[in-house]
């Protein structure tokens, strides 16, 4: 089956990481036709039907979606954590004016 | 709708539920549909909202105020990286008393020659042990059957006390018997140095025997750790069960032989890839089986407690002292960075030093990939060589593909060594990971417990955890 995904909504990390975590389950042949990908599904040994392959690739996008913009929203604040965490504290603290 | 920001977490869905874990390791659960409202900036203030704040999952201000605790318990939960290798393992032979089905150490006849270490070899090992800054060493004595030569351990013992007299470390000494050969003298040897002895018993007589290739094994087993228990004191002996395929059908029977035995934990144990274990097996089916196998086991021991039975699981006790504690464990497989190296080195009878115990494993079957050096080489040459420093490439899951997005990465680990030898490459393929698939199985396994049953489970396991 065909799923087609709107490229300015769902970004090529997005869809490889999909594509991905399906692997084991689902074939997955992309071409990107401009603004969308027309991405070929078909299961591999687990017997779903075309409705199921449809909901299980659409619920992992998404997931994977909103992960994109957590992890998006979180990039700054997620280096300053780690910096702070495991650098040498000392070198971190702020400098007296 | 009040303003947010979102702080650092990953999602996954248990028990119709989804299951926020933040960045160090911190669970929240909630219902179906909250990770879209948070995401959207949809939440309105009520107590879901003040749970996310207070658990660090989203924040008033664009940098919280308590970012240092934040750090703090980030910096906890890899507290195990600070002190480098503290577990030792000497392969101290090959040679073995029994004739187990599943070996994943290629162990060979009690006659075999040229599978034992050289007291040479013992003194460089120890030498080399005591490079590694940890301010804890284990010294963990491994076979085939170590206690076939008790003049070796002894001699190794006493050599890591008198170079411990300048270097005025903790050492810990583990003794990896099947208990079957407990002598006098090795004895002796435990009590005299506070050996700890780690020994393999896989449950009632028939199944024990059954996976030893021996008549009178479990009968031996069972004598040999009486014994140790008297001299030594019940505390200094401690049981593995490894899940052959046999074992699969008797979940509470292996457990119940462990409670009638006086045992108050049990680790329940699948089978390793390696050695004489891979022969022939149909790993895919074997996980399926195991993981239904484990939760059964793990029923029955839930049971058990509720009957005023105290009794612990000793891998849900990991995964739960990750899940439910600030603290990170010291157990080598649930590591990120992995246990290899950074947790564990491996000294094994031929002179040569590995990255893990799985490692020096795969070299008995001709591959040679995780070898580091010699027990003669300079410890920097080793623990910082070229083959290290490509492994440190794939040792932390939250650079890999696959751990790098799974809200359970916090409760699990990496493993270079098992991807590579089930996968032919270190990096490894999570989707297709038999390994992933039965952590991922038990880990939401307890999560959906403690979801669903909690308060009958959370005594239980808080209890565990003391």
């Amino acid at each position: 089956m065909i799923i087609e995904v709107d490229r300015s909504v769902y970004s090529d990390a997005c869809i490889t990481k999909c594509v991905y975590a399906l692997s084991n389950d689902l074939d997955c042949r992309r071409t990107l036709c401009g603004e969308r990908e027309r991405i070929e599904v078909s299961p591999r040994v687990v017997d779903l039907s075309p409705a199921e392959v449809q909901h299980l690739f659409l619920c992992t996008l998404n997931d994977y979606k909103a992960r994109e913009v957590i992890a998006t929203e979180t990039h700054d604040i997620r280096t300053i954590l780690y910096a702070k965490a495991f650098a040498d504290c000392d070198e971190f603290e702020e400098m007296a004016p | 709708m009040r303003n947010y920001y979102l702080l650092p977490f990953d999602f996954t869905r248990v028990a119709h539920h989804e299951v926020l874990v933040n960045e160090y390791g911190d669970m929240l659960v909630l219902p179906q549909g909250s990770v879209e409202r948070i995401v959207d900036h949809r939440l309105e203030y009520d107590d879901v909202y003040k749970d996310l704040v207070a658990n660090f999952f989203i924040s008033e201000s664009r940098v919280p105020a308590n970012l240092g605790i934040y750090a703090s318990r980030l910096r906890e939960k890899k507290r195990f990286l600070d002190d480098f290798t503290a577990l030792h393992i000497f392969v101290v032979t090959l040679q073995c008393n029994q004739n187990c089905i599943y070996c994943q150490a290629s162990s060979r006849s009690e006659q075999s020659a040229q599978c034992t270490m050289t007291f040479d070899t013992m003194e460089h090992a120890v030498r080399l042990m005591f490079r590694s800054p940890a301010p804890v060493l284990t010294m963990e004595f491994q076979g085939g059957e170590p206690s076939l030569h008790p003049a070796l351990i002894r001699f190794g013992i006493e050599t890591a006390e008198r170079i411990n007299e300048t270097e005025r470390r903790e050492l810990r000494f583990v003794l990896c018997t099947n208990c079957v050969h407990l002598t006098d003298e090795m004895l002796d040897i435990c009590r005299q140095h506070r050996v700890m002895i780690s020994t393999s018993l896989d449950g009632p007589a028939f199944l024990h025997n059954a996976n030893r290739g021996k008549v009178d094994s479990y009968e031996r087993v069972v004598a040999g750790i009486e014994r140790a228990r008297r001299v030594l004191g019940a505390d200094m002996v401690a049981a593995l069960q490894t899940t052959s395929v046999q074992a699969l059908d008797y979940p509470a029977a292996i457990v119940d032989e462990y409670v009638r035995l006086g045992f108050r934990s049990l680790f329940l144990r699948a089978l390793n890839p390696y050695g004489l274990a891979s022969n022939g097996q149909d790993w895919a089916h074997y996980t399926e089986r195991f993981i239904e196998f484990y939760k059964a086991a793990f029923e029955h021991i839930l049971y058990l407690n509720r009957q005023g039975t105290p009794f612990v699981e000793e891998f849900a006790a990991i995964v739960l002292r990750k899940m439910l504690t600030p603290f990170s464990t010291g157990f080598v497989d649930l590591q990120s960075p992995a246990g290899i190296v950074t947790s564990v080195l491996v000294y094994n009878y031929d002179g040569y030093v590995y990255a893990s115990d799985e490692s020096r494993m795969l070299a008995e079957v001709g591959d040679f990939t995780f070898r580091l050096g010699s027990v003669h080489d300079r410890y920097e040459d080793i623990v910082y060589s070229p083959k290290v420093q490509h492994l440190a490439q794939l040792w932390a899951n939250e650079a890999l593909a696959g751990c790098s997005d799974c809200a359970l990465r916090n409760f699990c680990g990496a493993d270079p060594v098992r991807n590579y030898s089930t996968q032919r490459d270190p990096y490894g393929h999570r989707p297709s990971s038999l390994l992933c698939r039965k952590n991922k199985a038990i880990i939401e396994y307890l999560i959906s417990l403690l979801v669903e049953r909690r308060e009958e489970v959370l005594p239980i396991f808080k209890r565990w955890l003391q």
